[in-house]
């Protein structure tokens, strides 16, 4: 098995889409799937990287496995349905301090996935075919307000507040919060690869701070012998 | 979910064997160590087994146990853990809170009585600290409240090393190195006892479900979590594996890579860590110990004993090949690498591969069973080998057994369908185009070019031609044989071509051209026919076939001689009266012939010259008559003469002017008369019979080309002179005088004209003349002038040089010595050099030249 770079994790409620953005990321396609069960992992080579990233599961119940999926993470990806409120919400309520295990440069990207079901969701001029099935599919969406982009940058301050990261130093709300639809593929690589970007001169850093391979033997200090005589 | 057979469940110790009718004993706990099993009972009991494996005629794996002996340890508790440790020959029972020391072999508790009191359970290290090979760390959870210990144990003694208190009150621990994983009530942690540190994993509560904690590699725990989840967790915290799904319920995990076992009340699951998926079910009821012993996986009920024994990777690779499951194949397989020597497994996996490539194949998914086929290495005639007749003949190939494939051939692998067929003739045409020049076509090449043509014939493909024209090893027989079947007979000319057999070549494609057989590949087939013969370097079949060319067309076919390439013409393979013997009959091919030879290569031969002339006015004077008809072609043959009349001084003129008499060839026979150097018969004839003054103008510029000013000069006076002859045409003749000396004045003698013209020209008539006349006058004697002064200034500088020579005297006396021959002088003449050195006149005149001078000045 080759051994990652760097891992990226997907965390967020239930229900958003988290696998199906990186399925369809991964596999280039829109799949229909069932609930995630602990968490899943896929190996992605970046140019010359290996970046692992993690599939969790949103469900209440492997709350807990967050802080270890999180612990070490170069970046996370919160993602809530735009069409949902409360899932945007819950990002800052449940899932934030989770990330308090990732490193302290972490990345943080916000995504509003299920674009394609808002009232306004033609960013990629979504027929009206698209809708009404949106309808069909998700009631609940249609009854909820859709999250507004603004309201996700407003978090992502929050979340450097809460990280206690400055703001000149990190990549702006603007670059880090994105809209998309795994459904139609909209917007997805674009997410991904922005962040495999941002990744890659952390990894070169790591890299050159990281722990060195070769064993130092100038620095061996011989333990000093107490004088023993034989006879005094 | 789709199932493999990973294990097989085979009973190890009967419970006859065990516990006889006695119902109430049951087996508490077991420890495997090598052929050595242990069983602990819940009535004090340890039993010792020695266990056998043997292989049964259908090649299926057995055990036997032979029952060694039994110990009653008399404490009237059950036998909670049993762990051995071989390189002490200690047995450690955990029995009523205490870990007591027996011998491994006869069971007896060591005479020194050593224990650890207060154990609740314990663990072994299996990645120990200690570099001491004679003792185990044991790591223990102490009966006292969120406590534990860490032990050194000997052979016969036991030392604690730490003792480290937790936050809540573990449950279970599994130990690596210095790192504890620890099952507390609320969570799994990792505790580092000897620097204390410790990282959180994840909740879990320990008294609503049994956690486990099972080391299954360097630093690496697999944990029971929420769920029904098995986590992956390292002792730096993280999780470098994707969990897998067991049932809420389950007891006990065992590790047998690559798979994940684990045990609930009624089934026994196998995952693989390499994808996660669960591969097989075997139902287990009223299991409650699942362990692994160095690679062996064992499960018990309370009664009875069973192995799990893993059937050989290369089995269930081939089971899931066979179910068409590539994909989990190649996993397991490439999953298997480090547990199968380096050699061996290359072998495996390259063939796996093929296999994988061929089911890819069989569902036409060709980008997949390219890549697969390219990794695998296979053996492309295993590939052609599916396709009927494209393998040669010759080829000793056989497939490789065990077949790679369930396949006869295509037919039944598509069943009949042609477009599928098609298809996977197609994929055959691109992957063996891609391969051939590779090294997968090393020794094979034969076999590959053959087939290709084969498909590429049979598709009527555009890429036969570029096969057969490029570097190929296509077997001739097989492909002679297929190229005809399919008609492709130009190909096949191609194909004798590249063999060498250039005439079996040339006579089927001439029989193309003929229309004896049909094959419209090229519709310029002639053509290529005349091209390929051009560049043919084997004469007699060149002359074979000359006369049929020609007969096809005149014009190109004498092409065959003419542009052949120049190395071959320096050697003059081919000589020329030969070919001109042969293009007798063919008019417009001989002058074409000839052409080249005096025009092209500039063969300097009288009779080529003189013939080529005779056959341009031959042909002149036929077209003359209907002259109306073929005009242009009339002047550009007509041009052609006068271009060879004026150019070549070969031929023979006398026989020409023979032949032009009487014709109205004038300018030709001008031409002529000038090369007799009749210029005074050239141009009487253009001035009187052409009456083309320009022509005659032209006439004395060509004529007078590469001589000197005055036979110019000659000429024009020459023309001169018939311009002012006394005659009918005088006037017209007068006003070409006059334009021609105003044109080209620099070409006369002013003074010789002025007397030559009549006196009645007016001064005006000839202005531009006389003005030309009188610059170039004017420029010769300012061109004398200067050169005369520069002459004499060049004159002085020789003078200025003698006068310096001669301004120092030289002495001649008897002790002067001749530089040359070192004798005295013995008469007053000498000679001496500019640099000073004399010498005897004769010495001087012997030796020519002096090394230091070559302009010897000589004075007596």
């Amino acid at each position: 098995m080759k051994k990652p770079d760097v891992k990226i994790v997907l965390l967020g409620d239930m229900n958003v889409g988290k696998t199906s953005l990186l399925h369809r990321y991964m596999e280039r396609r829109f799949q229909e799937t069932v609930s995630t069960v602990g968490g899943a992992f896929y190996l992605k080579q970046w140019r010359s990287y290996n970046i692992s990233i993690w599939d969790t599961a949103g469900r209440e119940q492997f709350h807990g496995l967050g802080s270890m999926y999180c612990r070490g993470a170069t970046a996370i990806i919160l993602t809530y349905d735009v069409n949902h409120l409360q899932s945007l919400v819950e990002l800052e309520d449940r899932f934030l301090s989770l990330t308090d295990t990732a490193s302290t440069d972490c990345l943080f990207a916000i995504v509003g996935n299920k674009i394609d079901l808002t009232d306004e969701g033609d960013a990629e001029g979504g027929a009206e075919g698209l809708k009404e099935q949106g309808k069909a599919l998700s009631g609940r969406a249609r009854a909820s307000r859709r999250v507004r982009l603004d309201d996700a940058v407003a978090l992502y301050k929050k979340i450097l507040k809460y990280r206690m990261l400055d703001e000149k130093e990190v990549p702006a709300a603007e670059e880090m919060c994105f809209e998309t639809s795994a459904k139609t593929g909209y917007n997805v690589d674009h997410v991904f690869e922005t962040l495999f970007d941002m990744v890659v001169p952390i990894i070169l850093r790591q890299r050159a701070e990281g722990p060195s391979q070769t064993v130092d033997i100038t620095n061996y200090k011989p333990v000093k012998r107490t004088q023993s005589r034989c006879c005094d | 979910m789709m199932n493999i057979k990973a294990f097989r469940l085979v009973s190890a110790i009967e419970r006859e064997l065990l516990m006889g009718d006695k119902d109430h004993i049951n087996i508490e706990c077991i420890e495997c160590c090598g052929k050595n099993l242990y069983v602990g009972t819940n009535d004090c009991f340890i039993y010792h087994f020695l266990l056998e494996e043997k292989m049964s005629p259908t090649g299926k794996v057995a055990f036997s146990a032979t029952k060694q002996r039994h110990k009653y340890l008399a404490f009237k508790k059950p036998v909670n853990e049993l762990k051995a440790a071989s390189a002490l020959n200690r047995l450690l029972v955990l029995c009523d809170n205490t870990i007591a020391l027996v011998n491994m072999m006869n069971l007896e508790p060591i005479p020194s009585g050593a224990r650890i009191k207060g154990a609740v359970t314990f663990a072994l290290n299996e990645n120990p600290v200690s570099v001491d090979p004679f003792c185990v760390e044991v790591c223990i959870i102490s009966v006292k409240r969120r406590t534990i210990q860490m032990y050194l144990v000997y052979e016969d003694r036991v030392q604690i090393v730490k003792e480290v208190s937790t936050s809540e009150q573990p449950f279970a621990v599994a130990v690596d190195g210095h790192f504890l994983c620890l099952a507390l009530t609320t969570q799994y942690i990792i505790l580092n006892y000897n620097t204390g540190a410790s990282q959180d994993l994840f909740p879990y509560c320990s008294e609503e479900r049994q956690p486990i904690v099972k080391r299954i590699g360097r630093k690496e725990f697999l944990l029971a979590g929420p769920g029904g989840l098995g986590m992956f967790a390292t002792v730096d915290g993280i999780s470098q594996r994707a969990p897998v799904h067991w049932s809420e319920n389950v007891i006990g995990a065992a590790i047998c890579f690559p798979y994940v076992i684990a045990l609930d009340d009624e089934f026994i699951t196998v995952h693989s860590m390499l994808d996660q998926q669960r591969k097989q079910t075997l139902p287990f009821k009223e299991g409650h110990i699942l362990q692994d012993f160095e690679g062996r996986v064992i499960v018990a009920t309370s009664k009875g004993v069973y192995i799990l024994v893993p059937l050989p990777l290369e089995r269930q690779i081939q089971d899931l090949l066979a179910s068409q499951r590539v994909e989990e194949a190649l996993v397991l397989a490439k999953g298997a690498r480090r547990n199968i020597p380096k050699e061996k497994f290359q072998v495996m996996y390259r063939r796996i591969l093929q296999q994988a490539g061929f089911i890819q194949f069989a569902q036409l998914q060709f980008l997949e069973a390219k890549e697969l086929f390219r990794s695998g290495q296979l053996d492309v005639r295993e590939l052609i080998s599916l396709y009927p007749f494209l393998l040669p003949t010759t080829s000793s190939f056989t497939r490789s057994h065990p077949p790679l494939h369930e396949y006869a051939d295509l037919n039944q692998l598509t069943q009949g369908d042609q477009e599928k067929m098609t298809k996977c003739k197609r994929f055959l045409m691109s992957y063996l185009n891609e391969v051939r020049s590779t090294e997968v076509a090393n020794g094979y090449k034969e076999d590959i070019d053959t087939a290709l043509l084969k498909l590429y014939a049979e598709a009527d493909h555009e890429s036969l031609l570029d096969l057969l024209v490029t570097e190929n090893f296509c077997l001739l027989t097989d492909s002679v044989a297929w190229l005809e079947k399919h008609k492709k007979y130009f190909a096949l000319g191609l194909l004798y071509h590249y063999n060498g057999q250039d005439a079996a070549a040339v006579q089927l494609w001439v029989n193309i051209v003929n229309g004896e057989i049909h094959d419209s590949t090229r519709s310029d087939l002639y053509e290529y026919i005349v091209d390929f013969l051009t560049y043919c370097l084997d004469q007699e079949l060149v002359w074979k076939y000359a006369e049929w060319v020609l007969q096809k067309s005149e014009e190109v076919g004498v092409q065959i001689f003419t542009k052949r390439p120049l190395e071959e013409q320096q050697k003059n393979n081919f000589n020329p009266d030969d070919i001109i013997n042969c293009l007798k009959k063919y008019p417009k091919s001989i002058i074409k012939y000839l052409e080249h030879l005096v025009v092209d290569r500039k063969v300097q031969k009288e009779e080529y010259h003189t013939h080529l002339a005779i056959l341009y006015l031959e042909k002149v004077l036929q077209q003359k008559p209907s002259a109306n008809g073929n005009c242009a072609e009339v002047t550009e043959t007509q041009a052609k003469l006068r271009s060879l009349l004026q150019k070549s001084d070969l031929y023979r003129v006398h026989c020409l002017i023979d032949k032009i008499q009487g014709t109205s060839l004038h300018m030709e026979s001008a031409i002529l008369h000038g090369k007799l150097e009749e210029h005074d018969k050239a141009l009487h004839i253009l001035v009187h019979e052409l009456k083309d003054f320009s022509a005659a103008r032209d006439y004395c510029l060509w004529s007078s080309q590469g001589r000197d000013a005055p036979y110019r000069r000659r000429l024009f006076h020459m023309l001169l002179s018939i311009y002012l002859e006394p005659g009918p045409s005088a006037c017209d003749l007068a006003l070409a005088a006059v334009d021609l000396l105003n044109l080209h004045a620099a070409e006369f003698d002013a003074a010789r004209v002025l007397e030559l013209v009549p006196d009645g020209w007016s001064v005006q008539l000839l202005a531009p003349f006389l003005t030309r006349a009188l610059r170039e006058s004017l420029h010769t004697r300012r061109m004398t002038q200067a050169a005369l002064g520069l002459a004499s200034s060049e004159n002085l500088l020789y003078k200025h040089d003698k006068i310096k020579l001669k301004g120092s005297p030289v002495r001649l006396s008897d002790k002067k010595l001749c530089q040359m021959c070192e004798s005295p002088f013995c008469e007053p003449a000498f000679v001496r050099y500019p640099n000073g050195g004399v010498v005897h006149t004769h010495c001087a005149a012997s030796r020519h030249t002096n090394p230091s001078s070559s302009s010897p000045g000589s004075r007596t």
